[in-house]
């Protein structure tokens, strides 16, 4: 960066001697302005920015030292010197003390000035290098400071814990987050914390300060902090190394995996279920085999047929079981194709309860079917709507008394279309009654012993209800019957009528 | 040993496996009872006194199987009999049970488990592996 031309004011009633020094300062290669009289000069010297300042002492309209007062309480910055025939000793302590950089004694010759503005001009450079780096320290340490405790916010606030351990095995920092999945209340800086952490979460860092050449890469370990997968975290250990490749310590980062483990937790107990109810059927179906062809058994031929009739029913069930599941996989992965239509409601719920005439019969149930005239249409898959209601209806005949009753009603609800199913059944008990919906729940009593079924109807129901917004209720009293009322949203055009 | 055990008790409630149990366990010479739920299995087993008695691990519950089994063995007294427990699923853990501790063990109160479906020979074979194991 080439330097700026020094810039020098001169100050001077003397017009000759202004244009000398001018001139001569000018061949200096000095920026050069001049003012004529004292009021001039502090004008100048204040709305401009000079490197030095040259005054008169002696000036008609304002004493040089007056203007020396001004000029530096206006631009402290500006060197500046007191030229004068008749220098006096008060004058010049007085000038001293207002910040003047020096008298130069007039008659002068151009090396003494020169020598003399040459000096004040560094000095003036100097300043306001010395200034600039001044104010640059200050601005990196307020930056510094900002940083720190921004960083600190930063820590502080993350949900995941921090927990740093020296090489003694001392907490040197840690956040909140920390404190609370560690179960301690609180932990002072440089104490001894080892012997406080979980006793895996000890024995994973212990192997970092013991031995430091060995353990040179992050560890994650699972912590079951709490039981029954109330807490569950994962602990990340990462080792610090010193520049020559000790050990400083190591920093532990602590993250909440509890909702992860649960829900892995409920897909394992998901997974043992269907493996158990899977191989019920298979396992009943093969043992009737085995009984047939063990020589031991001589079985009588009606016997064989009976139990061959059974393991085909066990199979049969088997079937539609491994189609349920895979309905409900295709709901759960919102694979399934649906082709969405005007759905004739009271239409679907006849040929429905007609698919059951047989059934219904054998039982002597008493069937009440009514659907509101001009029902509106819902739009809907028809074939899961089909078998939203044969699900439904099938529980009201398998679950029905012999002679019993089933009510199916259809009508308009505000912007639904309410179904009711009522049976005279089984009924439930009302521990029973939030299982009701879930995989594999079947009511096991007295009255339900040698109905078969897979356990997934009423979750297949509950999902296509809810896949289409809408909403199913039911009430049950056990030995009395069961009422549920599915309620479809209908058509949006219809809904404004 | 077998010789000597004559009556089993099968409880199950699954109606197809207590006929198959009837079917090859009887075919052995063995005479079988049963039941299709705990109760009716409990009040069967005070009644019969049977040498043996195989359960079914889920039954009303996922724990019918070990609360009933549980409740034999505290009303068997000094005279122990084998219980079994038999399921379909090949492993305890995963299901409500992890029988890892052994205070869970302690509290089974089984003797041995049976993979469904049974046939008659592993039935007594883990009879004849019972009695030899108490030194009878």
């Amino acid at each position: 960066m080439t330097e700026a031309k020094p810039k020098a004011l001169v100050i001077d009633d003397e017009e000759l001697l202004r244009l000398g020094v001018k001139r001569l300062l000018e061949l200096e290669d000095y920026d050069v302005d001049v003012a004529s009289g004292g009021v001039e000069g502090v004008e100048k010297a204040t709305s401009g920015d000079f490197d030095v300042a040259l005054i008169d002492l002696k000036m008609p309209d304002l004493d040089g030292v007056e203007v020396l007062r001004r000029i530096r309480e206006k631009r402290p910055h500006t060197v500046c010197y007191i030229a004068t025939a008749y220098a006096s000793y008060e004058t010049a302590v007085e000038a001293t003390r207002l910040g003047a950089q020096g008298y130069i004694l007039k008659p002068f010759t151009d090396d003494e000035l020169l020598d003399q503005l040459e000096k004040g001009v560094r000095k003036r450079r100097l300043e306001l290098e010395s200034a600039r780096l001044r104010q640059e320290r200050e601005e990196r340490m307020l930056e510094l400071a900002t940083e720190r405790s921004r960083l600190k916010t930063v820590v502080n606030a993350l949900a995941d814990g921090v927990l740093v351990v020296n090489y003694e095995g001392k907490a040197v920092y840690y956040n909140p987050a920390a404190l609370t999945y560690l179960g301690l209340d609180d932990l002072s800086l440089e104490e001894p914390a080892l012997d406080k952490l979980p006793e895996e979460l000890r024995r994973l860092i212990s192997q970092y300060l013991d031995e430091p050449e060995k353990r040179t890469t992050a560890v994650s370990k699972q912590l079951a902090l709490k039981p029954n997968y109330e807490l569950t975290i994962e602990a990340t250990c990462t080792p610090a190394p010193n520049p020559d490749g000790s050990i400083a310590g190591v920093v532990v980062a602590l993250k909440n995996i509890t909702e992860l483990k649960r829900i892995e937790h409920l897909k394992n107990q998901f997974v043992s279920m269907v493996s158990h109810e899977l191989k019920a059927p298979v396992a009943a179906s093969i043992g009737f085999l085995n009984t047939i062809l063990d020589p031991d058994t001589n079985l009588d031929e009606e016997t064989q047929t009976r139990f061959m009739e059974r393991a085909v029913s066990r199979l049969n069930s088997l079937l539609t079981m491994v189609n349920d599941l895979l309905d409900i996989s295709r709901m759960e992965l919102k694979t399934a194709v649906r082709e969405l239509k005007e759905v004739n409601l009271a239409e679907i719920l006849e040929e429905t309860i007609s698919l059951f005439k047989m059934d219904i019969e054998k039982k002597q149930i008493g069937v009440d079917f009514e659907t509101e005239e001009n029902l509106p249409t819902i739009t809907a898959d028809e074939n899961e709507v089909q078998r939203l209601f044969t699900n439904l209806i099938s529980n009201a005949v398998k679950y029905n008394r012999q002679g019993g009753t089933l009510v199916v009603r259809a009508k308009r609800a505000g912007a639904y279309a309410a179904t009711t199913v009522r049976d005279t059944g089984v009924g439930l008990k009302p521990e029973e009654k939030k299982k009701l919906f879930s995989e594999f729940f079947r009511a096991k009593n007295e009255f339900t012993k040698g109905i078969h079924g897979t356990g997934l109807g009423m979750s297949i129901v509950k999902r296509i209800v809810d896949s289409y917004s809408g909403k199913i209720e039911f009430e049950s009293e056990y030995g009395a019957g069961t009422t549920f009322v599915v309620s479809l949203p209908i058509r949006r055009e219809e809904r404004e009528e | 040993m077998t010789e000597k055990l004559k009556r089993i008790l099968v409880v199950d409630d699954d109606v197809d496996m207590l006929d198959q149990a009837k079917a090859i366990l009887g075919a052995k010479g063995i005479e079988v009872f049963t039941a299709d739920n705990a109760d009716e299995g409990f009040q069967t087993f005070q009644e019969k006194k049977p040498d043996a008695i195989i359960l079914d691990l889920m039954m009303e519950e996922y724990d019918s199987g070990f609360v009933l089994a549980h409740k034999m063995k505290r009303a068997m007294g000094d005279d122990k009999k084998p219980i079994f427990l038999a399921t379909a699923v090949a492993n305890v853990t995963g299901m409500k049970f992890d029988s890892t501790t052994e205070e869970e063990k302690e509290w089974i109160k089984t003797d041995a488990v049976l993979n469904k479906p049974f046939t008659a020979d592993e039935v007594l074979a883990k009879i004849d592996a019972y009695y030899e194991k108490i030194g009878d």
